[in-house]
């Protein structure tokens, strides 16, 4: 039996990447919702010597795991996944395939789009099934405004989702793994994976932060960070960044704090003049307590925060550094 | 060897934003339009392999309305030598996959060996067109590189950025297709001798009809990702607003503080 489904796994050091769950749990719900047969959800794993990860799969959410093995997908490139992907997903005729949208979801997805000629909808945050027709969900303008798209008789229904969408799989499934031989050969590949490095590294650690006060572009420039620096430290805490700030050399890279930057939980999260695009809100909405100050009282950071303050930061952030100094008596 | 970035004008971030009257989009009537962020970073990366004497030649390749020759005189100003600018009414609403068809009819005769674009745009926020032209092209790619560098033998590699900051290092077999994170380097801002010099470089300006397309097979006509509406964002919770002074929105946020975190 074909897929309805196909949900492409992650996986690194033989381990499952969370967004495969997800995606799985996606799936499921997806086909409750289209009236299709459990047995017809199925995952897609590339790699080599990847067998323990693909029969996990096979017992948490796929009814099969096809498992496309060769020398070419030891480590993941665009060109060796979109040539496996596409084999495969030609043998199944899936009506949908669902990507994380991850570095390397985002990477191979629009090769798989132009290979197939379907359209592809990316970094989707809800898709729904209604009488056939699919109904997805993604931010456009760094998250201003959501835009609601269809795409049309495509099939399969190609997006990318992004991470934290749908509930992770729960339940069990007792699914068998298929093993393919990848339609590409290591001696056809045009793009060499050579290894995966740390970035610079950085004497700044905010993973372990308890609290963290952000700066975003709306300071204006490196200098007017102090007031940041003086809130952070009054707290005791850590000074973040959104990627605006970093890019412009505002602050060092280590500081940035985002989707493509570290992710943080602390206790409490204070935004100050970020406006909460996408990427920076997927890196902090995991903060115990989230305090945002912004003068646009349209900032989407305001949506994730706990409380909000539209005002001047040059004027709220000395005011609550003052009100913490007195409250700890160091004032 | 001949090099290419993809670049699109796009709305400035701190326009006043309002959608138009179908809330299909946002209304244009209101926006100043600028050369897309990401897009900056793909054309310097390129400007520094000619100063490099490593590229002989850097194009950039526009499609949109008039309005979007602009961004290819800035493009020319900052030091590309010659522009294409794609233009058709018939394109109003097409989807990426069509738009990359497009693109690849106008420059498969050209003999890019490297073709560079940003890895999204800041409107439609989609980050495929890299990958799309790539895989209509049957060139590799890499996307979100944060450093390039020619090596022997026709290889260029590519640092990818990852989560958690870490990076993907590959070697991709020129001719091929890399998209460009922003940070990646500091973009050069065109100079008065660069502006007075762009007058006299070429925009040359294309239509379908040039490029052997039918305007029912990839235009608007022909998307198949249709924007059904576009709305504010949902709330969520919502953040509970405070007003007033200074000073006591100090102390309102303190309190709350002190009862939700216990880190004072």
């Amino acid at each position: 039996m074909g897929a309805k489904i196909l949900v492409l796994a992650e996986h690194e050091g033989g381990a499952i990447r969370e967004i495969t769950w997800e995606l799985l749990g996606l799936a499921h719900r997806l086909a409750g919702e289209a009236g299709w047969n459990a047995a017809e959800i199925k995952a897609l794993i590339l790699g080599q010597g990847v067998e323990g990860p693909a029969g996990e799969i096979a017992g948490r959410g796929a009814a099969e795991v096809i498992y496309g093995e060769g020398p070419a997908l030891r480590n993941y490139t665009g060109d060796g996944y979109d040539r496996a992907i596409e084999a495969i997903v030609k043998s199944e005729a899936p009506e949908m395939l669902l990507i994380g949208h991850t570095p390397d979801g985002w990477d191979v997805a629009p090769l798989i789009s132009a290979g197939l000629g379907v359209p592809l909808a990316t970094e989707c945050s809800a898709i729904a099934l209604q009488g056939g027709k699919a109904r997805l969900t993604r931010k456009v303008f760094n998250g201003k405004f959501v835009q609601e798209i269809d795409l049309g008789d495509a099939r399969p229904l190609l997006a990318t989702v992004q991470k934290g969408a749908a509930a992770p799989f729960a339940g069990r499934t007792q699914g068998q793994v298929r093993k393919v031989t990848a339609a590409v050969g290591d001696a056809d590949l045009r793009a060499r994976f050579v290894e995966v490095k740390k970035g610079e590294a950085g004497a700044v650690d905010l993973t372990q932060a308890s609290v963290i006060v952000s700066g975003g572009r709306g300071l204006g420039g490196a200098e007017k960070f102090s007031v940041v620096r003086a809130l952070a430290e009054a707290l005791g805490g850590q000074v973040g960044a959104s990627r605006p700030v970093t890019d412009m050399g505002w602050l060092p890279h280590e500081h940035q704090i985002g989707s493509s930057g570290v992710t943080v939980s602390p206790k409490l999260y204070i935004a100050c003049g970020i406006s909460g695009a996408i990427q920076h809100i997927v890196g902090m909405r995991g903060s115990g307590y989230i305090v945002a100050i912004n003068k646009d009282a349209e900032a989407p950071i305001f949506g994730v925060a706990d409380v909000g303050v539209v005002g001047d930061l040059f004027e709220v952030l000395p005011a609550l550094t003052k009100a913490i100094k007195e409250a700890k008596g160091q004032a | 060897m001949k090099g290419l970035v993809l670049v699109k004008q796009v709305p400035n971030t701190d326009s006043p934003f309002r959608l138009n009257a179908a809330a299909t989009w946002v209304d244009e009537a209101n926006l100043t339009f600028g050369l897309n962020d990401y897009d900056r970073y793909a054309l310097e990366e390129l400007l520094r392999l000619k100063d490099a004497g490593k590229v002989t030649e850097v194009v950039v390749l526009t499609v949109g309305p008039e309005r979007a020759a602009t961004a290819l005189r800035t493009c020319l100003a900052t030091g590309a030598d010659r522009a294409i600018h794609v233009k058709d009414d018939a394109l109003q609403g097409s989807d990426p996959l069509s738009l990359a068809r497009v693109i690849h009819a106008a420059v498969k005769d050209e003999g890019f060996s490297l073709i560079l674009a940003g890895l999204q745009a800041d409107d439609d926020n989609h980050g495929q067109m890299g990958g799309l032209l790539a895989r209509l092209m049957d060139r590799p790619c890499a996307s979100a590189a944060l450093s390039l560098a020619l090596q022997e033998g026709g290889v260029i590699r590519v640092e990818r950025e990852l989560e958690n900051n870490r990076l993907q290092v590959v070697d991709l077999t020129l001719p091929a297709v890399i998209t460009v994170q922003t940070g990646i380097n500091e973009p050069r801002y065109a100079s008065l001798k660069g502006i007075m010099a762009a007058k006299k470089k070429e925009i040359r300006t294309v239509g379908l009809k040039d490029l052997g397309l039918d305007a029912g097979q990839v235009g608007g006509k022909a998307a198949r990702l249709k924007t059904l509406r576009l709305a504010p964002p949902p709330k969520g919770k919502g953040a509970e607003m405070l007003q007033g002074p200074a000073d006591k929105v100090a102390q309102e946020i303190l309190r709350r503080i002190r009862e939700k975190t216990g880190v004072v």
